[in-house]
């Protein structure tokens, strides 16, 4: 059977009465927002994911790809927005090859509705799309409830109100990519630093008939100051019970074990530490 | 996007009075409700040295997710001379619902200074504790909504801290944290200035191993400690930040240094 | 009967919007339907909240479904949108497989199934007016129950309550196109005027044998103009 698996459904529910507490979903506060302009669209994203008053992630990314040319930005809870949006964008794939033609904004813009409408709200995402398709540069805002709005400048999320009276109060018609790359900016740093749901950097994306262009941190003034002091613990500071060393030929016997030679070992994102 | 932490969780909703509003049954029961507390979210932290106390408290104030005011100070001096309570060697700082905080500094700093009045000599340290926590007691059944710490020097010209509980159980101690980010920073607190879960690197190895024995800090170290506790505790709590504000009592007075912390 | 979004308590009218899920975009509306000689005219504010905040301002709350034959939404943003394109989609189907355009009866039934069949889930008021070959110009309203009402005139949403009044007063029967829109605009003017979650633009669809024409009205020329779309 495809879609969600409820068998634990009366198990938690039951739970629940009792009074264990529901788990904590990531990232109920973000703030994003979309402009439209002459020649394309732009959407951009603050970076901050929150669990409680916790945060979760100083730098995610809420800017998703939907297909080359449509992307969307997502408010609400962090895992559905991520399993929505890669949903419809493999299904969407799959009717442009079945199709044989470009993907539209409405296309997806549609069966987002669609799905989230089923779910009754339940799917927590709240979502911006936006796009350039033949019929022009779109964008959408879809709640988790279903209903859609078409607008030339939207916002979303709980900084919503904050990048709002930035559009409200210095959007114009026919703006400039430049224009609105600062405008949808300037919005998201409003959510920065007046919606405590919303923080850290700024991503952008532009996308125009012909390109995508995805800024990934195109602001960070939110960077950390150096520690005062240094935390480094000198060797022997762990009291050390028991110590094994198991060696390369040891393990060999149950997995393969493959020499990476000098110099960085392993491959794959680096993590983004703290200095 | 409902709450989902009993306790601190930020929610859209204003968290006082009247935010139960009669449910709209023609004719039916209704029930009202009245809660007249908030959550102004920041964080408070105490620690003290040989000769000196240093008390310290973000300034951001909040309502769920909203930002009240980026300065408005947790910290204030107790005693002393006039509205700037000049000369005061104690310091009271309180963090939770910061109405309640205001009436509670506001009642301790009449007794000091009625105190000086009276008896014609300043308050100490160790009697103004425990006047506060009567003070708190007091309304054992309708509490001011704070975590205080008090801070200044005893008899002996030494750091002393006390720390509170909404209904007035205190205790001395070295070193406290209270507030939104108090369980972000007390196990920081726990291993750098009491140095627990350290051995020393030089003893023996294994169960032979001797834990390190917690020092009296210098003021520079403490203040160090101070800082870094908040610019880190301002990155993972939200309700922490805008500015950090220290005082610090020695024999001359009370010295006070701030600084900003991230606005986001 | 007309359109019931509210019910009339000992206090006070109180708006049934209690069952809509938390967090829900509301359309608070006012909307109407009416009559005329040649047709229909459909009108609309254009006010869409999130508990107290203007989701959108200028929300189009006229939604085609057929060529000439269109609906008002008030209720759940989510429920009457899913109705409509529902409907449009069953009156493109009929469209095209009988190769004759559907009636506003035709139309106004298959709202009705859905609004009636699925009640528990739905918190929808939908006016449905459309001009068709065979009956001219038609009104019908399907309040929340999912009850079907062929109406000469229809008023709906949060802002109705305030224009019961103004409506009795000043409804005629066949008034010309003109006479139509400002009875329209003029009741919908003291519907935003009244209703906190009505607001923003009117709007306005006229439908006669010449097909759909739009109208749009603004606040800030006090709602004499722009008029007429022409695109």
């Amino acid at each position: 059977m495809p879609g969600f698996d409820f068998s634990n459904h009366n198990r938690n529910l039951a739970l629940h009465a009792k009074g264990v507490p529901l788990p904590k979903a990531t990232s109920t506060g973000t703030t994003i927002v979309g402009a439209l302009y002459d020649g394309g669209v732009v959407i951009a994203a603050d970076t901050r994911a929150t669990s409680g008053p916790i945060v979760a992630d100083k730098n995610c990314e809420k800017l998703h790809y939907i297909a080359p040319q449509i992307w969307c930005a997502g408010a609400g809870t962090a895992a559905d927005t991520e399993f929505t949006t890669a949903l419809m964008s493999s299904n969407l794939e799959l009717h442009s090859l079945s199709t044989g033609r470009k993907p539209r904004v409405v296309t997806v813009m549609t069966m987002l509705k669609q799905h989230l409408f089923r779910y009754q709200g339940h799917i927590g995402a709240y979502l911006v799309v936006a796009g350039c398709d033949p019929t022009g540069a779109h964008l959408f805002t879809v709640h988790a409830h279903g209903s859609t709005d078409k607008l030339p400048y939207v916002t979303m999320g709980s900084g919503s109100l904050a990048a709002m009276s930035v559009f409200e109060t210095q959007w114009k018609p026919n703006l400039t990519r430049d224009e609105a790359v600062k405008l949808c900016a300037n919005a998201i740093e409003a959510g920065i630093f007046n919606d405590l749901g919303s923080g850290s950097n700024v991503d952008v994306c532009v996308i125009t008939k012909d390109n995508t262009q995805l800024m990934r941190n195109y602001l960070t003034p939110n960077t950390r100051e150096k520690k005062m002091r240094d935390y480094k613990f000198q060797r022997g500071t762990t009291a050390v019970l028991n110590e094994k060393i198991i060696t390369k030929e040891d393990i060999t016997k149950y997995v393969t074990v493959q020499d990476m030679g000098d110099g960085e070992p392993g491959v794959g994102e680096k993590m983004e530490v703290d200095a | 996007m409902a709450a989902m932490m009993q306790s601190a969780m930020p929610t859209s909703e204003p968290g006082y009075s009247f935010s139960q509003a009669p449910q709209s049954v023609a004719g039916g029961p209704r029930q009202h409700g009245f809660y007249p507390y908030t959550d102004n979210g920041g964080t408070t932290l105490g620690i003290t040295g040989s000769d000196f106390a240093v008390l310290a408290g973000d300034t951001r104030s909040t309502s769920g997710y909203n930002i009240n005011s980026r300065y408005a100070p947790k910290l204030f001096k107790i005693g002393g001379t006039g509205s700037a309570n000049e000369g005061a060697r104690i310091v009271l700082s309180v963090v939770g619902f910061a109405a309640d905080g205001n009436a509670l500094k506001e009642r301790l700093d009449t007794v000091v200074k009625m105190y000086k009045f009276q008896h014609n000599k300043e308050m100490s340290v160790h009697a103004c504790a425990q006047r506060l926590s009567h003070i708190l007691y007091n309304k054992r059944f309708f509490p001011y909504y704070v975590h205080a710490i008090l801070g200044g020097l005893d008899e002996n010209g030494v750091g002393a801290l006390y720390s509170y509980d909404p209904v007035g159980s205190y205790e001395r101690e070295t070193c406290r944290s209270a507030g939104a980010a108090s369980s972000l920073i007390t196990p920081f607190l726990d291993n750098q200035v009491n140095l627990k879960n350290q051995y020393d690197p030089t003893s023996g190895s294994g169960l032979e191993k001797v834990t390190k024995a917690p020092q009296p800090l210098s003021r520079q170290t403490v203040e160090e400690l101070v800082t870094d506790s908040f610019t880190s505790a301002a990155e993972r709590q939200i309700e922490v930040g805008d500015g950090l504000q220290m005082f610090i009592i020695t024999k001359d007075g009370i010295e006070e240094k701030y600084m900003e912390l991230k606005k986001d | 009967m007309v359109q019931t979004t509210g019910m009339l308590g000992e206090d006070g009218i109180h708006v049934d919007m209690g069952h809509l899920k938390s967090g829900e975009v509301n359309l608070g509306t006012s909307i109407m339907a009416i009559n005329f000689k040649d047709g229909v005219i459909l009108g609309a504010d254009s006010r869409t909240t999130t508990g107290a905040y203007i989701a959108n301002r200028v929300t189009d709350k006229l939604t085609r479904v057929h060529d000439t034959i269109w609906c008002c939404r008030s209720g759940s943003a989510a429920d009457t949108q899913a109705v409509a394109d529902i409907v449009q989609y069953h009156l493109g189907m009929y469209g095209i497989t009988n190769d004759e355009a559907p009636t506003t009866q035709t139309a106004a039934a298959i709202f009705q199934e859905l609004c009636y069949e699925n009640k528990d889930a739905l918190s929808a008021g939908i006016i449905i007016a459309g001009w068709d070959h065979r009956h001219g110009g038609q009104v019908y309203s399907i309040p929340l129950g999912g009850s079907l009402h062929k109406q000469a005139y229809s008023i709906g949403g949060s802002g109705s309550t305030y224009i019961y009044g103004y409506c009795d007063a000043n409804w005629k029967e066949n008034m010309t196109e003109q006479e139509g829109v400002k009875f329209v605009k003029g009741a919908l003017q003291e519907a935003i005027k009244w209703d906190g979650s009505s607001g923003g633009v009117i709007r306005m669809v006229v439908l006669t044998k010449r097909g759909a024409e739009r109208h749009l009205y603004l606040p800030d020329r006090n709602y004499e103009g722009p008029g007429m779309d022409r695109p």
